[in-house]
């Protein structure tokens, strides 16, 4: 059997192939004594195929000292092999935690924000004193990343710290990673700071109202939707899809009478316009909550005819959501004509 | 029952185009709204939001993202399967191998077919090969169908196909390179020539290192069956078996950019194709 000393020697021949299989057969070795070649071949090696195999092998390799090999790495020079680094540690998943404290811990604000890299893709039971740290960390971009990862983990336990953030803080990025925070792990609280930190969703500027509706669409009730409805005709068209989605997201939680009226005549242009074809299917889609009304009933089946295969499949999908006996055989006769095999299902054929 | 909405589509899509490799665009919306309707209806969850982040961040073992690709995936396999795909292959991949070669005074071509199934792809590769390059009959020509399926190599060495097989051939193909029989079609014994079926598990790393000097792997919605770790050491596999100036193939929908940084990605009209530089 070959011997570690050997694959190592292999290391310094020219032919790639022969290193990528000295770096793969160190792997399969599994050895601790394997790591540091391992480590310090990578910062000096140019090839991508031999450096990938050398990660592969550190994540083949069981043990702490991989771990740390891999946490010496997040050092590097080279953003590449730091991505990599990234990568292993997550693969080594809980066994990394210890190591990636010392790094919060020690480390300066890159090498911290690095490590909250590391955790977005782990999931560790452990992690709650890196999280502790990098909540109250004096560099914006590393609270940034944790609130970011917290929500995204649904770490519900942080809500209050991250209410306390909106509420206290002045760094607009911060404030938007808090509220798109807030969508996975919010609850009627949560809808009670943002309103108090923000109690007129028209003055804000853009990019915090896209992070806004996100979490008004997933906290929000009868009062957000009016609201959210209202900024469809004045803000701009880019911030149509979040708006369109907001009230999507808020009808169920309203009393069936809201909307209507006005808002069915902007959705209505919205369809009409030529705006992007996915605007234009929320649009469509929105309406399905008036289905049953005669005017908006008749608008859902003109769109049935339309060149826009998106608008042909809302308005069927929407068409579905409402209760008109009268509806079925305006279905089936359209359905003869159609020919794309989505827009049949959902026209129910 | 709330159902995915446009952006919780959009995160859905990044999610499976970072785990599996697939890519769906808007026009898929529908397609994958009923796909996560089923899984979801089958895991008794109501709300869109529980069924991502299951996805995302409470499956580490990839055992729901298997059950969705199972259903956003075929697993059939016929003859001109992803013809975009193929046309890359023959009208700007094969050519300038061919020409690379000739160049240099080499006359072998080699061709890999891995996790080839039934045949289908290796033997409209073979097709192609004859139609583009009619001096393949000189050269030293071989296309390498692996499977670790024996039943499947057996079809493979049958050569005899079923209707739903061969109906992307193009007519001009079917008359010259299969022969009806029956309600099935037979492959030409000049076709089949060029095809050497045999047993690989892409698992096997020895085996795997036995696989050198191709300038082509095809290797079509195989690896998405996979998990991380396999599908990578696959690929870099892939590299070492390929000579410089070889092309690997994926699913026309699977990307190799996120698997490994070793590949070159590069450009013909609209085909983007991976290349050992």
């Amino acid at each position: 059997m070959s011997s570690l000393k050997e694959y190592l020697e292999k290391f310094d021949c020219g032919d790639e192939t022969e290193r990528v299989y000295a770096a793969e057969d160190i792997g399969y070795l599994n050895t601790a004594e394997g790591v540091p070649a391992l480590v310090e071949r990578v910062e000096r090696e140019s090839s991508p195929a031999v450096r990938d195999a050398i990660f592969q092998a550190l994540i083949r390799i069981d043990g702490d000292t991989a771990a740390e090999g891999a946490i010496r790495l997040l050092a590097s020079d080279d953003p590449q092999i730091r991505n990599q680094a990234v990568d292993v540690l997550r693969r080594k998943g809980a066994q990394s935690v210890p190591f990636l404290n010392t790094v919060m811990r020690e480390g300066d604000k890159d090498l911290r924000k690095l490590v909250l890299d590391v955790l977005s893709g782990l999931q560790s039971g452990e992690t709650g004193e890196i999280y502790q740290a990098a909540l109250s960390d004096r560099d914006p971009n590393v609270v940034i990343t944790a609130v970011e990862n917290l929500g995204r983990m649904r770490a519900g336990e942080f809500r209050g710290r991250i209410e306390d953030l909106l509420l206290a803080d002045s760094h607009p990025m911060l404030v938007a990673a808090c509220l798109e925070a807030l969508v996975g792990i919010g609850n009627p609280a949560s809808l009670g700071a943002i309103r108090r930190r923000f109690p007129e969703l028209a003055t804000l500027p853009d990019f915090l109202l896209a992070s806004s509706l996100k979490a008004v669409a997933a906290l929000g009730s009868e009062r957000e939707f009016a609201e959210v409805a209202s900024l469809l005709p004045v803000r701009g068209p880019h911030l149509r899809p979040a708006i369109l989605s907001a009230l999507m997201a808020i009808y169920p939680r309203c009393a069936r009478s809201t909307g209507g009226g006005d808002l069915v005549a902007v959705l209505q242009a919205l369809v009409e316009d030529g705006d992007p074809p996915m605007c234009r299917y929320q649009a469509v889609r929105v309406m399905g909550f008036w289905a049953d009304s005669d005017d908006v009933c008749a608008f859902l089946v003109s769109c049935l005819s339309s060149p826009e295969r998106l608008v042909r499949l809302g308005a069927a999908e929407s068409l579905r959501m409402g209760t008109r006996p009268d509806l079925e055989p305006v279905l089936e006769a359209r359905a003869r004509d159609e020919s794309d095999e989505e827009v049949l299902q959902a026209l129910g054929s | 029952m709330p159902e995915l909405s446009v952006d919780q589509f959009q995160s859905l899509s990044q999610v499976i185009y970072q785990k599996l490799g697939l890519h769906f665009d808007e026009k898929k919306i529908y397609f994958l709204k009923t796909r996560v309707a089923k899984r979801m209806a089958a895991l008794r969850m109501d709300d869109p939001r529980e069924y991502l982040f299951l996805l995302t961040y409470a499956d580490p073992q990839g055992l729901e993202m298997q059950a969705l690709a199972n259903l956003v995936t075929t697993n059939e396999t016929y003859m001109f399967r992803e013809y975009d795909q193929l046309q890359a292959f023959a009208n700007h991949c094969l050519p300038e191998v061919l020409s690379a070669k000739q160049a240099r005074g080499e006359r072998t071509l080699r061709i890999w077919c891995a996790g080839c199934s039934s045949g289908e792809e290796a033997y409209t590769l073979a097709m192609i090969l004859q139609e583009v390059f009619p001096q393949a009959q000189n050269w030293d020509c071989e296309i390498a169908a692996t499977d670790i399926d024996e039943n499947m190599l057996r079809k493979v060495r049958a050569a005899r196909y079923g209707q739903r097989s061969v109906n992307e051939v193009p007519d001009e193909y079917r008359e010259k390179y299969l022969v009806e029989e029956g309600h099935e079609y037979v492959v030409r014994r000049r076709t089949t020539a060029l095809v050497t079926p045999f047993h690989l598990n892409l698992h096997d790393r020895m085996a795997m290192r036995a696989m050198r000097g191709f300038d082509f792997i095809f290797c079509r919605n195989v690896l998405i069956y996979f998990d991380d770790l396999s599908r990578k050491a696959v690929v870099d596999h892939f590299y070492n078996a390929l000579n410089r100036g070889g092309y690997v193939f994926l699913g026309h929908s699977e990307s190799i950019g996120r698997v490994t940084t070793a590949f070159k990605l590069k450009r013909f009209e609209t085909h983007l194709v991976y290349v050992k530089e």
